[in-house]
């Protein structure tokens, strides 16, 4: 399938290393359920050099009860964030989080001075704008942000990734022989790379891959030699967040996708969105009592991958906090 | 139940058809949405059903239906339609409406959204223990996910007391005014 990236386009996320900084905004999940996919991504870029600086004082995105009662609630809430990143003198943005991800996208689109607009959009702008004039922000400057998925940023700095796994791996040549739980768990590695289903689909944001069958993951993670299985159920959905109030509809979906990894003869799976992991992780438990099945399926995030690859510790990108752990973990 | 002869039906439906999808008429039933769809086995309409509805001025069974209120929003629907109708926006925006009116037919999941931006409305974050207990009251099912919990605790992954942003009022001024 041909890829929806432009080529021509120039590739403005390749890193200056030293010059380029950007704006971390975290958002709740990461904060509590998903800190190891938070300190995991930080540690990540530590090693591959790249700068960032958490937006102070942020605020939630609102996910998904706020696009579901309103439809201004999620972008001025998303616009706050934005502002104050701006307030610290930077527009771009990163974000692990791939509902707050969308959230601020869709807000940064409307925010953006460029951007065409339709006319209820030009009204929802001013709107907006002039609640945040009464709170004391300056809305009369000029905006050009552009919010990054983790995948996205992974993905346009493969050649960085490539060159810092051979420097990496140059530097412990000496000791390659000792086998530690980390090399031990990249060894066994057999994953198949799960996106989720908002990631690629959420409309007006930058397609940076296919949506149907996207490879972005699979390429990042071939950068460090690791081989993905051929995966049907890459953009499937797991359900989300009715996991708090219709249990079973999530529980059934994320089976599938479990059962669909199995049979594309993986040993476990790749993620990116906290809320994905938390179904096909935390809830491995729910699904196996529910179903009286044995899954024993680890579900990483991609940072925890790619960190154990950069040389870092398990303890660094937090797999020991994983519920499902890999076997190499000793209790 | 739903009125077919409420008022607000009619405005919803026009709101509908001429800014939220006007695409809407171009559905010919081909089902995609359908097919694609990780819901469709538990929706008492189809996407393409709904689709057919609204073409017909039906807006109230969809609106005593649960699948506008199930859609987990993956936009799977709208990502596939050849006719580009974005059905996605369509189930969201009726969502929005039955809220606004006060019409939200799926009582635990219209509990969840109170409750999670009342949450964000006082501490400008969000913060699960407080999220999950209340639900679990105003739900009716007190040991709901107990199981996990436990595991949550035991592997430190979970805040035991808010995190409250310093600028709050600000983030209490934005929901008050949209919710």
């Amino acid at each position: 399938m041909e890829k929806l990236v432009n080529t021509k386009q120039k590739d403005d996320s390749t890193i200056d290393q030293d010059k380029r900084k950007f704006a971390y905004y975290p958002g709740c999940s990461l904060n509590s359920t998903a800190i190891d996919f938070n300190i995991s991504v930080k540690n990540l870029f530590k090693a591959l050099n790249i700068h960032f600086e958490e937006i102070r004082d942020w605020n939630c995105c609102g996910t998904t009860p706020a696009h579901n009662v309103s439809k201004e609630m999620p972008i001025a809430l998303s616009a706050r964030n934005l502002f104050l990143a701006k307030n610290m003198g930077l527009e771009e943005i990163i974000c692990p989080c791939v509902s707050c991800y969308c959230k601020l996208s869709k807000a940064s689109i409307l925010i953006n001075n460029k951007e065409i607009k339709s006319e209820s959009e030009i009204k929802t702008r001013k709107e907006i704008f002039e609640v945040f004039q009464n709170m004391g922000y300056k809305t009369e400057e000029e905006f050009n942000f552009k919010v990054y998925s983790l995948v996205e940023l992974l993905y346009k700095n493969k050649e960085l990734i490539r060159q810092k796994f051979i420097e990496n791996k140059n530097k412990n040549s000496i000791n390659s022989e000792t086998s530690t739980i980390e090399s031990e768990i990249l060894k066994d590695l057999k994953p198949v790379c799960y996106y989720g289903c908002v990631l690629l689909r959420t409309e007006g944001v930058t397609k940076f891959d296919n949506m149907e069958n996207p490879t972005s993951m699979e390429e990042i993670l071939d950068t460090v030699g690791i081989k993905s299985k051929h995966f049907r159920f890459k953009t499937e959905c797991c359900g989300a967040i009715l996991s708090l109030t219709h249990k079973n509809i999530v529980l059934k979906l994320s089976k599938e996708i479990l059962d669909a990894a199995l049979e594309a003869g993986a040993n476990s799976i790749v993620v990116c969105c906290p809320l994905c992991q938390q179904n096909l992780d935390l809830r491995q438990s729910q699904i196996n009592k529910h179903f009286k099945s044995k899954y024993n399926i680890p579900v990483y995030y991609i940072s925890q991958i790619l960190g154990l690859a950069m040389g870092l510790s398990y303890k660094d990108v937090m797999i020991d906090r994983l519920f499902v752990e890999p076997k190499f973990i000793k209790k | 139940m739903i009125d077919q002869d409420k008022k607000y039906l009619n405005t919803i439906r026009h709101e509908l058809v001429t800014i939220v999808e006007p695409n809407i008429y171009y559905c010919y039933q081909c089902g995609k949405c359908t097919a694609g769809c990780p819901l469709s086995d538990v929706y008492e309409y189809q996407p393409n059903e709904v689709i057919r509805l609204i073409q017909l001025d039906k807006i109230a069974s969809i609106l005593n239906a649960n699948s506008v209120y199930l859609c987990a929003s993956c936009e799977i629907c709208s990502s596939r339609c050849p006719q580009e109708v974005d059905i996605a926006a369509v189930m969201n925006y009726l969502r929005i409406k039955s809220w606004h009116y006060k019409q939200f037919k799926l009582s635990s999941i219209a509990n969840f959204y109170g409750i999670f931006l009342r949450i964000v409305k006082i501490f400008g974050r969000s913060f699960e223990p407080l999220l999950i207990l209340s639900l679990n009251l105003l739900n009716k099912n007190f040991f709901n996910d107990f199981d996990i919990a436990v595991k949550i605790l035991k592997k430190r992954k979970i805040r035991l007391m808010p995190e409250f942003i310093k600028k709050r009022n600000e983030v209490s001024k934005i929901v008050k005014k949209y919710l």
